[in-house]
Order: C-alpha cells, then structure tokens, then sequence
C-alpha cells in the first residue's frame, strides 16, 4: 500500500501504452477503467495517511536517502492529484463522444495524465525537469492535433519557447547542485537554511524562476499561451488553462519553499499585478471568443502572484485556492465556448449572437462561469479573491489594484456576455456529454462558493470563519463593478477606437519574446542585489 | 580554469545571442541545441576534477575517493535524449509550416492570417 504515488503514476501510463498497442475500439473504455482505479487509490492514500498533517516521503529502490530518487506528499500535492484526476475524469467524458474511437488522442492525454501526477508528486530536482519537459511535448502534440497551419504554428512556438525557458531550469540546477551536491529538493532546502544569504544559490533561484515562470505565463514571457490557447481543440484549452499552466504555478510554490529567499517577494507581487493588468487589457481588445478566455487566464495566473508573493499568511491560502477555483471555473467557460464555436462554426463574438435562445441550457451554465470568473456573491471566485484581499487589507494600493482588475474583468465579460443576446437561427447538435461534464463542473462552481469552509481545513488546517465573504458590501461591490463595466464597454470598449485595434493586431515575434526571457532573468538580477 | 569550461560559456552566450536574434525557425532551432549542447558541457566540467579516475570499482583505481562524480553524466545522457525529441519535434513541425505557409520567418509567420 505504500507504493501508491508510484502506482498514480504509471497506472494511466501503462493503460495510455496498451490502449496504443491493442488498437481496438472496445479496449478504449480501459481508460475510464485506469481513471477510477486511480481515483480509488489516492482516496485510499488519503484515508491512510491521516490526511496529512506530516508530509509522506516514499524512497525508490532502497537506496539512502541522500543518493535517491524519492516522492513526496503533503496536504498541497495530494489536493493537487485530486483536482488532476478530476479534471481528466471531466475532460474525457467531455470529448468521449468525438474521440472514442481515436485511441492515438487517448494514449497522449492518458500519458500526459502519468506524466503531469509525477511532477506533483516529484522530490527531486532533476525528474521534476524531466516531467516538465513530458508535459510540454505531450501537451504539443495535443495542441497540434487538429493538424491545421495556426495549429501547427501555436505548436512549434510553445514547443521551443517552453524548452528555450527550461534549458534556463536546467542551467539552475547545474548551480544548486555545484553549491548543495544534491538534487533532493528536502537536502536542498536544509542546506540553503544552514548557509544564509549566497549568491550563487540566489543565481540559481532567478534561472529557476524564470523557467518556472515561462511555463506558467508570468508577465513578460506569456505569448505562447494565447496561441496554444487559441489553437487547441476545445477540450485540450481546457486542460490547458485549468491544469497544465498551475504545472508551473505548483512549481513555483514548490522552489519557493525550498529556497525561501525574501528578497524577491516584493518583484513578485509587481510582477503578478503586470501580469493581471496587461492579460485584462489585451482580453478587452480581443474579438475572439477563445482569446478572451486566454486573455483572462493570464490575468487570473497573475492575481494568484499576487495571492502567492507572500508564501505566507491568508493571501497566500487565497493564492492557492484561486488556482483550484480557476481550474474549475475557466474549464466550464472553455467547455462551453468549445461546444457554441462547434454550433456556430465562427469564433467571431461579433457574429454569434442568439445563444441563449438557441441552447438556454448550456447558456445557464455558461453565465455562472461568468459569474464565477467576475466574483460574483455565492459563487467561487469571489471566496478565494476576498482571501486574498484580506491578507493585503492593510495596503491600501494593493487592495485598489486588486479592484482594477476584477472591473476590468467584469467589462470584458460583459462583452462576452453580448452573444446571449438577439436573435439567430442555428443547427443544434445535441451532446449529453457536454451537458453532463459542464454541470458538473457548474455544481462545484456553486458548492466552493457556498461552503469553502471544510475545504480549507482539510487543504491548509487553517480556520477561515472570521473572514466574511458573502455580505451586503460584497453585493454592492458587484453591482457598482459591473455597472461601471458595463458603462466602459459602451463608451469605449464597443466603438472600438484606433488603439484597441492595435493592441489586437499587437504580435510579438518569436526573438523578441526570448530578449524578453532573458531581460527578466536579468530585471530579478538586479532586483536581487540592489 | 579550463578551455572547455570557458568554452561553454562562450557558446552558452553565444546560444542566448541567437536565440534572441534569429528570425528563422531552422536556425532558432539550431541555436536552441547549441544552448543545451553549451550547458551539457558546463555540467560535466563542473562535475569534474583533473586527475580523476572513472566512476568504475576496478582494480586499477584507488578506492571511491579518487572518482568523477558520476551523476552529472547520468543527468546529461537524460538531457541529450530530451534534447533529441525536442529537435525531432520541432524540425518535424517546421517542415508542416512551410508546406502549410510556404516561409520558415517568424515575422512572415505571424502576420499570415488563418
């Protein structure tokens, strides 16, 4: 029973490999079969670990602990491995109907199953740099699978600029491992305690970092992600944006436990208000449906910095339940723009109109992701960004940003919101699979929002009943945003001026986007030494 | 300080020049190796003394004292295989571009519609 992670791990591996080989139609149902075995293990390994209050170290091969390869558990991966599964468990009915004879689409994303559980799971330094590299080939082949020219092009940008970012990693590694002659990431950190203030092992946090940060779309390295975004079939944007990008974010809370070095707490938080400012403003220029969305994950990716840049405190638990959150509710808006595009057949929010009148019921479930994403009372996202607001109340600059941003999303919603509207006749396609993956998620939307307070017991052993989430001023909050949103997006926003234009046509070349790699290893250089 | 460890800083930087200056897929690629092949270099020199046996118990060596650290190595082989199906990747999805687009230029690249 102790080697449940290994079993986790290549469980979906193992079944992706035979589902391959054996090629048949029937034996692709295997993969629902591997997806509740290991939903049942971890289920077991949470039961029998006592819910980790101390986290699990599972040594391979017998060797010393020093020289071995090792896997860890504590209460944040474990929460991350169940989010994981559920996802795929969502994905996978979402997109049953069309791939379930494409056992070619199974094996990727069985495997990328396997290999995204083993970068939770990971100890050690140099697998966690293996896993990610998985990641990004697997999730490449995916985003290239509809095999058309912008598919193709998305591919091979977030193919190299990914591996561009991890050469950096890799670069880090070499450094710790010169300073710490280790490569588990518990010898490591006790190391660095006992040495203080080194600049080699403050060298090595920046390039680790700045890897970190590319897979994870922080300010000015995030140009693959609206691409890939854009150019993935609808289930893949999904997994995408609600899982493979918090990869990097796990990653990042992972080193920063590690390492530990305050100096750059504060670049990180600036960092994360760039982040979410420039992703608000790019969405409300966008005109495609599937860009806006990714538009908004950069932005939300950045309120989690900003949630996270303490590491310590209630906005950091905010940062962390902003990413579950995130995972949910932008899944269900993915899920829903996949299936409209398909009715549609354009991207265009200009052109769809009459959705609500067409499908009333996927447009329900459309409008609670939106109310989600914009914070709206009783529905999650507003839990985890009051968290976050609470840890940052004696800032005021801070909490006025935070405000910008939520109003910025709120107006580009708002434009979302336009294609409910009006009236238009299509072709319905009727899909229970959809249906049945988009309530789901639509249900945990509405149970985060209400009774968050179990869960952050369970995931952080932390009591949260004296912040107040849901009140009159929080009601009003939203209502005064979403007017004002809805103001700008008639003043400004619809007329669609000269810069708005611009800032949609804006594409950054694949060289520039690499100056810009390398100009922010060099900004958290200099940061961390003046 | 050793050649080939000022050599792998020369072609580290001069992978980072031209990663951030080429405007061709083939040679964004090309320069992405050299990257990974300047930092396999760096790794294995700093994993490395002079006068250092291999990392083999045999009978011509001293003891364990004496040996090469062998995890750099072992790390590096894993490197290369990840760099080799990177590349493949890669190389294979440039020749789809320019059947799709008929041009291997970022620049050109991007400002294609569709």
């Amino acid at each position: 029973m102790n080697l449940i992670p290994i079993y986790i791990i290549f469980i979906p591996i193992i079944t992706a490999m035979f589902v391959y080989v054996v090629n048949k139609k029937v034996f692709n149902y295997l993969v629902f079969l591997a997806q509740g075995v290991i939903t049942f293990l971890s289920i077991r390994y949470y039961m029998l670990c006592d819910g980790f209050i101390e986290k699990q170290i599972l040594v391979l091969g017998g060797w010393e602990k020093t020289i071995s390869i090792s896997l860890r558990n504590d209460r944040l991966s474990i929460s991350f491995i169940f989010l994981t599964i559920l996802m795929w468990w969502l994905i996978l009915v979402y997109c049953w109907e069309k791939r379930k004879s494409d056992f070619k689409f199974l094996f990727f994303l069985l495997f990328l199953e396997g290999a995204f559980l083993g970068l939770i799971q990971t100890n050690d330094m140099f697998n966690m740099f293996i896993f990610i590299e998985i990641t990004t080939i697997l999730s490449t082949i995916l985003i290239i699978y509809k095999k058309d020219g912008y598919s193709v092009r998305a591919g091979l940008y977030y193919l190299l600029f990914n591996s561009i970012g991890m050469v950096f990693f890799l670069l880090g590694l070499i450094f710790i491992y010169t300073v710490t002659g280790s490569l588990n990431l518990d010898i490591i950190s006790e190391k660095i305690s006992l040495m203080g203030e080194n600049s080699v092992v403050n060298l090595s946090y920046i390039l680790i970092i700045a890897a970190v940060g590319v897979k994870s779309a922080f300010f000015p390295v995030y140009n693959w992600l609206p691409k890939a975004h854009g150019a993935a079939p609808a289930s893949i944007s999904a997994l995408l944006s609600g899982l493979l990008v918090k990869g990097g974010v796990y990653a990042f809370i992972r080193f920063n436990q590690v390492f530990n070095i305050d100096s750059l707490k504060e670049i990180f938080f600036i960092i994360g208000c760039i982040t979410a400012i420039s992703g608000v403003l790019f969405a409300l220029s966008q005109k495609d449906i599937k860009q806006i969305l990714a538009f908004h994950t950069i932005s939300q990716i950045g309120i989690i910095l900003m949630g996270l840049s303490s590491m310590t405190g209630k906005s950091y638990v905010g940062g962390v339940m902003h990413i579950f959150n995130h995972a949910i509710f932008k899944s269900l808006l993915f899920m829903g723009a996949g299936y409209i595009i398909n009715v549609y057949g354009t991207r265009k929010i200009t052109e769809i109109r009459g959705v609500f009148k067409n499908m009333p019921f996927i447009s329900c479930l459309m409008i609670i992701g939106m109310l989600s994403i914009t914070g709206a009372p009783l529905f999650n996202g507003l839990v985890s960004k009051t968290i976050i607001k609470y840890g940052l109340k004696d800032n005021g600059i801070k909490t006025i940003i935070l405000y910008i941003i939520n109003l910025g999303t709120g107006t580009s919603f708002i434009k979302m919101s336009q294609m409910f509207f009006g009236s238009f006749k299509v072709q319905k396609i009727k899909s229970y699979n959809t249906g049945i993956a988009m309530v789901t998620l639509a249900i945990i939307c509405i149970i985060l929002g209400n009774f968050y307070l179990p869960f952050t017991n369970i995931l952080f052993g932390d009591d949260f009943s004296t912040v107040k989430v849901v009140s009159i001023s929080s009601l009003l909050n939203y209502i005064i945003s979403i007017g004002l949103g809805y103001l700008i997006y008639k003043w400004i926003i619809e007329k669609d001026y000269k810069i708005i234009k611009r800032l949609r046509h804006l594409n950054i070349s694949f060289e520039t986007t690499n100056f810009m790699l390398i100009s922010f290893i060099f900004i958290m250089i200099i940061w961390s030494y003046f | 300080m050793r050649v080939s460890f000022i050599l792998g800083f020369i072609l580290l930087s001069i992978g980072i020049y031209g990663v951030c200056t080429s405007k061709n897929i083939i040679k964004s690629i090309i320069f992405f190796n050299i990257i990974q092949a300047s930092i396999i270099m760096l790794f294995l020199n700093f994993g490395s003394i002079d006068s250092t046996n291999i990392p083999i118990i045999s009978e011509m060596s001293q003891g364990t004292e004496n040996m090469v650290d062998p995890l750099p190595q072992a790390l590096m082989i894993t490197t290369i295989v990840i760099g080799a199906a990177i590349t493949a990747l890669a190389l294979m999805l440039s020749i789809k571009i320019f059947h799709y687009y008929g041009t291997l230029n970022w620049k050109e690249l991007i400002e294609r519609e569709g």
